[in-house]
């Protein structure tokens, strides 16, 4: 611990605390705009100068360690001067007129900086320089004119997201950013996570969807959770008069830590679905617009004769994007009290039975958090493609690349994290585990296993090579990669749940054991999973496939969902079919009944992500009138149905073992 | 002590400052009792006293050699000189044309424009004043106090009028200080 004081105030602070970091321990206020919490420190602006006791000259203080019995002053003559003439700099650099820019009026930090200040004008006069704007992306506009060189978004954009496609042209004053070397953000290698777009200091970084369309002084916050996947991210949902002006990344979520993927920020702004805002019945063949009690009537009075009537009966399937309550209802109400035989999720346990069954044949849970990545050295993927999906765990891995972190892709087919890979294995089809078998007995063989060495290795060794295509050499390398890492990593996904999967699984799990990534107290191996509730769905058991089998009806809760082809096509003669639905689709246009329920913004209800952590999304929209919350209607239905329902839901997420232990929040 | 005398005038501006003025509504007669309001736009009188006043207010930035001349006489006539709006503090809008040449921006103004007759030409009257690159006060003349605002508030102008009448310099903070 290192003495310092601030303006007066002694305060003790971990050795290789900045000044600044110092400053806000002691609530000491010092002005920053190059500075952003989650990224490094750059030093970029000067706004933060403050004076040092014995130093020749001013100190940046987010770049500046402290020292032990340093003397610090942040509000003297000197200082206020100093910031004055900062902000003067760049003000006078660019095209920084407040009257119109979007972000004026509480959303600009340099404008706020400046009023802090009281600067009623700049005293130099503007460089009247044109700079590039570069309005070629769908999500954002880059104007360069309102640049401040921060940094911000290039540091964002590298640490944070691991992407590296933004970077600075030209030097000093002459400085812009690009993408890559110069392309067009539009055609460049950004994925649209729009990370940049929210650290950005001013209004350079323009969001085409929400400019203009509200400050942050008239906008309500919602904090909530993603259902892009089942990552989980913490959002925070922007909304005005009862419209989303935008979502940002929640700053403060243990999921994420403020970093979204496009399907998080921009996709729920793209919605173009036709909204049901009405329960409809099938008359005449057509489907008319019906009150709650006439639909839910005829609801009934087609279930009712089916209840208990086992394999001929009803059967049900709901969206994992459905929260844990609604969930449990369905489960109960066709499930437990219905008896049917077919209670299932919309993706039919694909993702996640597998898992979930060995879960109970160890008895325990297997898995670990995704905060392993960040602090792993050597990352292997497995059976997923985390750059289209879970976008957000693949910018875990990517940005953890650049502290050294070797990466090993193992993927028949063609992967988009094969660039970044240090080593691609490409097996042949469905030898995933002779793969697997494989790199266990390279281990062995090199004496890198940190359990019991397996016997005969090197005839395995030898198998699997023949068997996968892959040459002995690359088995080794691999192995030696894992096997000396100091905190390796083992993600895997739906692409390993194929036929023999299980085994598959198992063998991981050796793997993992072998390779030092799992022991008795912890895991660092990680399934992704697949959409939002995968794994509630999974905990309740509704992770079958899904047949009609001679069932008279089909039940599905699709929320806000998009139903599948298949789905559609599978219920199509099905006698009776009730979907309860956000959106009109084709599976609605089928139905017999159709109810309307609030979409995931309307909501509120609990998610458990990928590495078992139970979250809540809360309501940042009230619904239109005639659409209720998916666990209501269900409720509705059994009222009907003379069935009661408990709200259990919670202790019922632990009627088997998890393949991943949980946590609150 | 006698009433302090205030002028005001417009240069490259929307008259927005002005009208902002006025915005004050009842209290403008307060105004007129604290301080003698001799020549303004929107008044008779159009050009300050040549005895000089205590207080010059002027709206807008300097475009053109005429703004120059309605600057350099003001200055000349007034103690304190007012900067008022984002115009005269900063250039304001107006300003935007600077990332243009003038030829460009007389070209666009008088022959491009989508209402323009054909044949439209850029007036070249050696009576006409000569445009410049836009400034904003302080590129031209020494400048007192700053008023920023597209336009500043009702509530500023009447806070640095009743300040300036009373023999104080007016500090903007706050709700006062804003540059939009």
């Amino acid at each position: 611990m290192v003495n310092i004081s601030i303006d007066g105030k002694s305060i003790q602070v971990p050795d290789g605390t900045t000044v600044l970091q110092a400053a806000r321990m002691a609530e000491v206020y010092i002005p920053t705009l190059c500075d952003h919490p989650e990224l490094t420190p750059y030093g970029g602006c000067r706004l933060c100068l403050v004076e040092v006791e014995g130093a020749r000259t001013l100190q940046p203080s987010c770049t500046l360690p402290v020292n032990n019995n340093m003397i610090v002053h942040t509000d003297t003559e000197k200082v206020r001067e100093a910031r004055k003439f900062v902000l003067t700099l760049i003000f006078s650099e660019r095209n920084h007129f407040c009257p119109f820019c979007q972000v004026s009026g509480g959303d600009c930090e340099l404008q706020n900086a400046a009023y802090r200040e009281g600067m009623t004008h700049w005293p130099l006069m503007t460089n009247w320089q044109n700079y590039v704007v570069d309005a070629s992306h769908p999500n954002f506009v880059l104007d360069n004119n309102r640049c401040i060189l921060c940094r911000r978004c290039v540091r964002a954009c590298g640490e944070l997201v691991g992407n590296f496609t933004l970077g600075f042209e030209e030097r000093g004053a002459s400085s812009f950013l690009v993408a890559d070397l110069g392309t067009p953000l539009g055609e460049s290698t950004c994925v649209a996570c729009g990370t940049c777009l929210q650290v950005c200091p001013t209004g350079a970084l323009i969001d085409r969807a929400s400019a203009y369309h509200g400050k942050d002084v008239q906008v309500e916050h919602h904090p909530s959770v993603c259902l892009g996947c089942s990552v989980g991210c913490g959002i925070d949902v922007l909304t005005r008069d009862n419209n989303i002006v935008r979502i940002e990344g929640n700053w403060d979520a243990p999921v994420n830590d403020g970093v979204l993927c496009n399907v998080g920020r921009f996709q729920p702004m793209e919605e173009k679905r036709e909204r049901i805002v009405t329960p409809m019945v099938r008359k005449d063949g057509k489907l008319k617009a019906a009150t709650w009690d006439e639909a839910l009537d005829v609801v009934a009075t087609h279930l009712k004769p089916l209840a208990g009537k086992n394999g001929g009966g009803v059967a049900a399937l709901a969206s994992t994007r459905l929260p844990s309550e609604a969930l449990y209802s369905f489960k109960q109400l066709f499930g437990e009290k219905m008896q049917s035989s077919m209670v299932t999720s919309s993706e039919e346990g694909y993702p996640t039975a597998i898992s979930a069954d060995l879960a109970g044949e160890l008895g325990k849970s297997f898995e670990g958090r995704l905060a392993e990545i960040n602090t792993s050295d050597c990352v292997l993927v497995i059976g997923v493609d985390l750059v289209n999906n879970h976008q957000v765990a693949g910018f875990f891995v990517k940005r953890t690349l650049q502290n050294g972190t070797k990466l090993v892709v193992i993927d028949p087919q063609e992967n988009p994290l094969d660039s970044k890979a240090d080593f691609v294995v490409k097996a042949l089809k469905g030898t995933d585990l002779d793969v697997i078998h494989g790199l266990s007995a390279a281990l062995s063989q090199l004496g890198l296993a940190k359990t019991k060495a397996i016997g005969k290795a090197e005839e395995t060794l030898k198998a699997a090579s023949e068997k996968t295509g892959i040459g002995t050499e690359t088995f080794l390398t691999v192995a030696k990669l894992l096997g000396s890492a100091r905190h390796p990593v083992i993600i895997y996904g739906k692409g390993i749940m194929v036929d023999g999967g299980a085994d598959t699984l198992r063998a991981l799990v050796d793997l993992a054991h072998t390779a030092g990534v799992a022991d008795e107290s912890h895991s660092a191996m990680i399934s992704t999973k697949g959409h939002a509730n995968s794994l509630a769905a999974a905990q309740y058991k509704m992770d079958k496939p899904f047949e009609v089998n001679g069932h008279q009806a089909v039940y599905i809760a699709l929320g806000d969902d998009v139903p599948s082809k298949r789905l559609s096509q599978k219920v199509e003669k099905v006698p009776f079919l009730v979907v309860q639905a956000s959106y009109a689709s084709q599976l609605s246009a089928i139905a017999d009944v159709v109810l309307p329920v609030e979409m995931w913004a309307e909501q509120e209800g609990h998610y458990l992500n990928l590495e078992g952590r139970l979250q809540k999304a809360s309501k940042s929209l009230p619904a239109p009138a005639d659409c209720w919350s998916n666990d209501a209607v269900l409720k509705a239905v059994a009222a009907r149905l003379g069935i009661e329902i408990n709200e259990n839901w919670k202790e019922q997420l632990y009627q088997r073992v998890p393949s991943v232990a949980f946590m609150e929040g | 002590m006698a009433k302090p005398k205030v002028s005001s005038d417009w240069m490259a501006g929307c008259a927005g400052c002005h009208m902002s003025l006025l915005d004050m509504d009842e209290r403008i007669l307060q105004v007129v009792e604290l301080v003698d309001l001799r020549s303004t736009p929107i008044t008779d009188l159009k050009v300050p006293d040549e005895k000089g006043v205590d207080v010059g207010i002027l709206e807008g930035g300097i475009n053109n050699t005429a703004n120059e001349e309605v600057a350099h006489r003001m200055r000349s006539r007034c103690s304190i000189l007012v900067a008022l709006g984002d115009c005269a503090v900063f250039g304001g809008v107006p300003a935007m044309r600077n990332f243009f040449t003038i030829e460009e921006s007389l070209r666009r103004a008088y022959v491009e424009t989508e209402s323009t007759e054909p044949g439209s030409k850029i007036p070249d009257d050696p009576e006409l004043c000569v445009p410049t690159r836009v400034r904003s006060l302080q590129e031209v003349v020494p400048v007192d106090i700053f008023v920023p605002g597209c336009p500043p508030d009702a509530d500023t102008i009447f806070y640095v009028l009743s300040e300036l009448a009373q023999g104080r310099r007016p500090v903007l903070k706050g709700d006062k200080l804003s540059w939009q």
